[in-house]
């Protein structure tokens, strides 16, 4: 059985809308236009125990509302969902204890204590053996490398150091799943690498299945070997990252860098009409190349003498996500 | 477990509260300042002449405990649930395998444990000042009762507090309610005026009523004012708002869970 099921989950938001100004609160008052919106939209996926999974798309595509309803915090309007086989929407304690969320801009953290004091409040919320629990610290402490910020006082830790406290007062019960909603948000390029390496440690000592939501392709990229695609509500796309890019992107980047400047002349007449990508570097030749003439255009630059490197890439994850829903590129496909 | 999450709770509080000792200081003369205001009112009008049911030493004895019954029975939890509900902060205490009211419950007692050593001393002041009018109870049994009441008022309070709050799960904003009921609730209370100086004709409507049971009760099983059977429906009232107001809150918390929004992130 899978370790986490959604069949047509959907959830539509009830909100007022309000005109503008003083004039607009005051006929609010008497009168208000209620509107709904469905945020998500009949999705179905499942995911394996042991699973990282992504979940992308462009802000309110419904990630985040999906998650919610999968920790038990929204009741869906329609649809069903089990986790680990219980039904989130229930908040059994039973289920609570074997799942965490995280999220990037919410705390659990006390601010004016140590992070050890909510650590210890979790211990009794997870009725934590005293032996397990001075284990399990002192190994979160070290994965994290945080052994000496545990006494310090919330606050006076920085957004980095915060995040990974925050990630270990999540993690110290040990969940069997672990939600993730943009655990990197604002953190350096540094304490991005340390949230991911621990997370991937995680996910492999401990078998913890990991759904993440993250706008930082390089989580994705780094993290997940499967990727899903939500726009709008509805899932755009369920499979391996590279497919995904493969499917999204029927091109790829091939440059060249000559000893010697080539002309126009000399580029146009090897290549055609294949589209040059603009380049500061006068030796630099950029190209976006469809696949299936990809070896063919490599052959034809190295034909044409004096190449002293040449290189041929994917396109960007990050800018291939960009385009992806800006222009709404990717075929539906069934998940 | 429960008990031990709340216990826990507490502890955080108090070291929490303890970074804002001054503030708590301040909070404590107003708690003092209240009451005090109100007592020297009505001495003065009681040095007019007017007949009124306390004499003096009633109305000290009123006075000075009800600085301390006040602050032990109050609650701040309800306008911090508000918050939560409507802010979304809700959200990680229902991810946990205890009911959030564990938090809220814990906040309360540590707040109070901080509260108390910098409360006695002011108390003990005003105290001193009325010495030759004080009069406390001699009776042990009067101390038992008072010891039950007083714990039975602080859930009542709480509970309205939770009970009111909890409108959040459906209204945008719950405060101009709390304002509400907190003016009616600390008068209804016997906050400003003893309960026994109304008019008769509202003694039904004043017994039945809840904020009773949060602040007089307890001062009445205290000052002895009380007939054996008035005693026992006092308790028996204390009871049934208890049981009334968890059930209240059960049933909100089950429909308003369904509604909440889960804002933020």
């Amino acid at each position: 059985m899978a370790a986490i099921n959604a069949t047509d989950l959907a959830k539509t938001y009830r909100f007022h809308r309000k005109e503008p100004g003083l004039f607009g609160s005051l006929k609010s008052l008497v009168r208000r236009q209620t509107l709904e919106t469905r945020a998500v939209d009949g999705i179905s996926f499942g995911i394996e125990a042991g699973e990282v999974v992504g979940f992308l798309g462009p802000n309110g595509a419904g990630k985040t509302t999906t998650l919610k309803m999968l920790c038990g915090l929204l009741y869906p309007s329609a649809g069903s969902a089990t986790v680990l086989g219980h039904v989130p929407a229930r908040r059994e304690h039973a289920y609570l204890r074997q799942i965490a969320l995280v999220m990037g801009n919410k705390n659990v953290l006390a601010w004016d204590i140590p992070a050890y004091e909510t650590l210890l409040l979790m211990k009794e919320m997870y009725s934590i053996p005293t032996a397990d629990f001075r284990r399990r610290v002192d190994e979160l402490a070290a994965m994290l490398e945080v052994e000496q910020l545990l006494r310090v006082q919330v606050r006076k830790l920085s957004l980095g150091e915060r995040m990974k406290m925050e990630l270990f007062a999540n993690l110290v019960h040990q969940p069997a799943v672990l939600f993730l909603d943009e655990p990197t948000i604002g953190l350096d390029v540094v304490s991005q690498q340390r949230v991911r390496d621990f997370l991937r440690t995680l996910n492999r000592e401990q078998g913890t299945t990991i759904l993440l939501t993250s706008h930082y392709m390089d989580d994705i990229e780094q993290l997940c070997p499967r990727v899903l695609v939500i726009d709008h509500g509805q899932l755009r796309f369920d499979g391996g990252l590279a497919t995904l890019v493969e499917q999204a992107t029927p091109h790829k980047l091939v440059s060249a860098v000559f000893f010697e400047p080539v002309t126009d002349a000399m580029l146009t007449n090897v290549l055609g009409d294949i589209e040059r990508r603009a380049s500061d570097d006068p030796l630099r030749v950029s190209l976006t190349v469809p696949r299936h003439e990809v070896a063919a255009v490599a052959g034809r630059l190295l034909g044409l003498g004096g190449v002293a490197d040449l290189s041929i890439e994917e396109a960007p994850i990050d800018e291939i996500i960009r385009d992806m829903f800006s222009a709404q590129a990717v075929e539906a496909k069934p998940a | 477990m429960t008990l031990r999450v709340i216990w826990r709770h507490t502890l955080m509080n108090v070291m929490n509260t303890i970074e804002y000792r001054g503030a708590f200081l301040i909070y404590m003369i107003n708690v003092v300042a209240g009451p005090l205001v109100s007592l020297l009112v009505w001495l003065t009008v009681s040095e007019q002449g007017v007949r009124l049911p306390y004499d003096r030493s009633q109305f000290v004895t009123y006075y000075v405990l009800l600085s301390l019954v006040s602050m032990l029975t109050s609650t701040w939890a309800g306008g911090f649930l508000a918050q939560n509900i409507r802010l979304g902060s809700l959200s990680p205490m229902l991810l946990r395998p205890v009911t959030p009211l564990a938090g809220y419950i814990g906040n309360n007692l540590g707040e109070k444990i901080i509260k108390l050593p910098l409360l006695l001393p002011l108390i003990a002041f005003v105290a001193l000042a009325f010495r030759d009018d004080l009069r406390l109870p001699a009776d042990p049994l009067a101390w038992l009762l008072f010891g039950l009441a007083l714990p039975m008022a602080a859930a009542i309070a709480f509970l309205l507090d939770i009970v009111l709050c909890s409108l959040a799960f459906w209204l945008d904003d719950v405060w101009g309610l709390l304002r509400v009921k907190a003016l009616v609730g600390a008068f209804l209370a016997g906050q400003f005026v003893p309960l026994a100086l109304f008019p008769p004709e509202l003694s039904g409507f004043l017994e039945a009523q809840p904020f009773r049971y949060t602040l007089s009760f307890p001062l009445e099983v205290l000052t002895g004012h009380l007939s054996v059977a008035a005693l026992a429906r006092g308790f028996g009232w204390q009871v049934a708002y208890c049981v009334g107001l968890w059930a209240c809150y059960r049933l909100e918390w089950r429909y308003g869970l369904r509604s909440y929004g889960a804002v933020g992130a």
